[in-house]
């Protein structure tokens, strides 16, 4: 594997990492403010 | 030398990349989730002349906050017409009718004359204001609201009234309390997360469950504040308390007269209780009252995290209005 090839797949990695965080982080705010679980129902 | 240099430079621009992607897919990821149509614009409808018309600010009180926005169809050309009345939510505190504009379209678009009802919040300008006073402003609104579109040439034979949180309680307590007064037959009742009883036990989520003396005050408080009642710690249990708490508490008056009634509510509400819908559905189930219960098994007070079942609820309340209050 090249060396940009590695550098792409992290990329990719950090991509979806942040779309994960971005969306848990709204559902953990919102669970604060009105009630909720963190996992189970909605993907995210 | 010179590559060495070259190649830490690339580190840092890769590092660069990777942090500035991280935080833009974060920010967009957290944007759309916010913003989101949980239902992805099933329930949403086109709104424009042809459609139907909109008179706001319209009168049906001295005070203030006594004003109602209409809906009309733009077809006025049927005998009768059915109305629904949406209310807004807000905590008893807060809130307007404006904030239901989507929905009150949605139903108008269906063919329904659809209102929308402002009443006067608990503020520090009203500290007068509660639940029972607000609940009779409600009552007092519906013949203005049958009158208004009557005088614009809709003649209204049947209504549903429903709402969300302090409007879904409000809401509870037109159709179990003053349906017999009403202009015309309140024929269902739809809603989401509004309290409709204030047993502290079920009151989990201020921690009126616990057997202190801490908690029992607290619960008196807040309940003669909601109720406009003088309410004490002692009364809890007794029927002197249901009786206080009678006016302002929609389970107290379903009986199997009761008219059908769709509900959702959220497992972990931490702004009113899950459990005092428990109380309600077996209610209404021992009286034999058509109704569905929706449970958002992960959701709080805004059935944020249950798409399924909040889908479910819209779908339910097209089924409802199908059947109880046809176009």
């Amino acid at each position: 594997m090249t060396l940009t090839q590695k550098r792409f797949i992290i990329l990719l990695i950090v991509v979806v990492a942040g779309a994960v965080l971005g969306r848990l982080a709204v559902r953990a705010v919102m669970n604060l403010l009105l009630g909720g679980t963190l996992f189970g129902g909605n993907f995210l | 030398m010179k590559k060495e240099k070259q190649k830490g430079t690339h580190k840092v621009l890769w590092g660069f990349i990777y942090v500035g992607a991280f935080l833009a897919t974060f920010a967009v990821s957290a944007v759309v989730k916010l913003t989101a149509d949980p239902t992805g614009g099933k329930f949403k409808a086109e709104w424009n002349d042809s459609v139907g018309t909109v008179y706001t600010d319209l009168t049906y009180g001295e005070k203030p906050a006594n004003k109602f926005d209409l809906y009309v169809p733009a077809d006025s050309s049927k005998d009768s017409y059915g109305l629904v009345v949406y209310l807004h939510p807000g905590g008893f505190t807060t809130g307007d009718k404006s904030g239901d504009a989507e929905m009150l379209q949605g139903l108008c678009s269906k063919g329904y004359v659809a209102a929308g009802i402002n009443y006067t919040l608990f503020t520090e300008e009203n500290p007068d204001a509660n639940v029972y006073t607000q609940s009779m402003e409600i009552k007092e609104s519906m013949p203005y609201v049958v009158a208004e579109a009557e005088k614009l040439g809709y003649h209204i034979g049947e209504m549903a009234v429903g709402g969300g949180s302090a409007g879904h309680c409000l809401a509870m307590l037109y159709a179990y309390r003053d349906a017999d007064t009403s202009p015309v037959p309140v024929r269902m009742v739809f809603g989401a997360v509004g309290p409709s009883s204030f047993y502290p036990e079920d009151w989990t989520n201020y921690g009126f469950d616990k057997d202190t003396a801490e908690a029992r005050e607290g619960a008196a408080g807040l309940f003669s504040v909601m109720c406009g009642a003088a309410l004490t710690p002692d009364m809890f249990g007794t029927p002197e308390y249901d009786e206080a708490v009678k006016p302002v508490s929609a389970l107290l008056w379903v009986d199997e007269n009761t008219v059908p009634s769709l509900m959702a509510y959220g497992a972990y509400d931490t702004m009113q209780p899950y459990l005092a819908s428990v109380r309600l559905d077996k209610a209404l189930t021992e009286y034999g009252v058509p109704h569905d219960y929706i449970v958002c098994e992960h959701s709080g007070h805004g059935l944020q995290n249950d798409n399924e079942q909040y889908i479910e609820y819209m779908r339910k309340l097209v089924e409802y209005l199908d059947t109880y209050l046809p176009v």
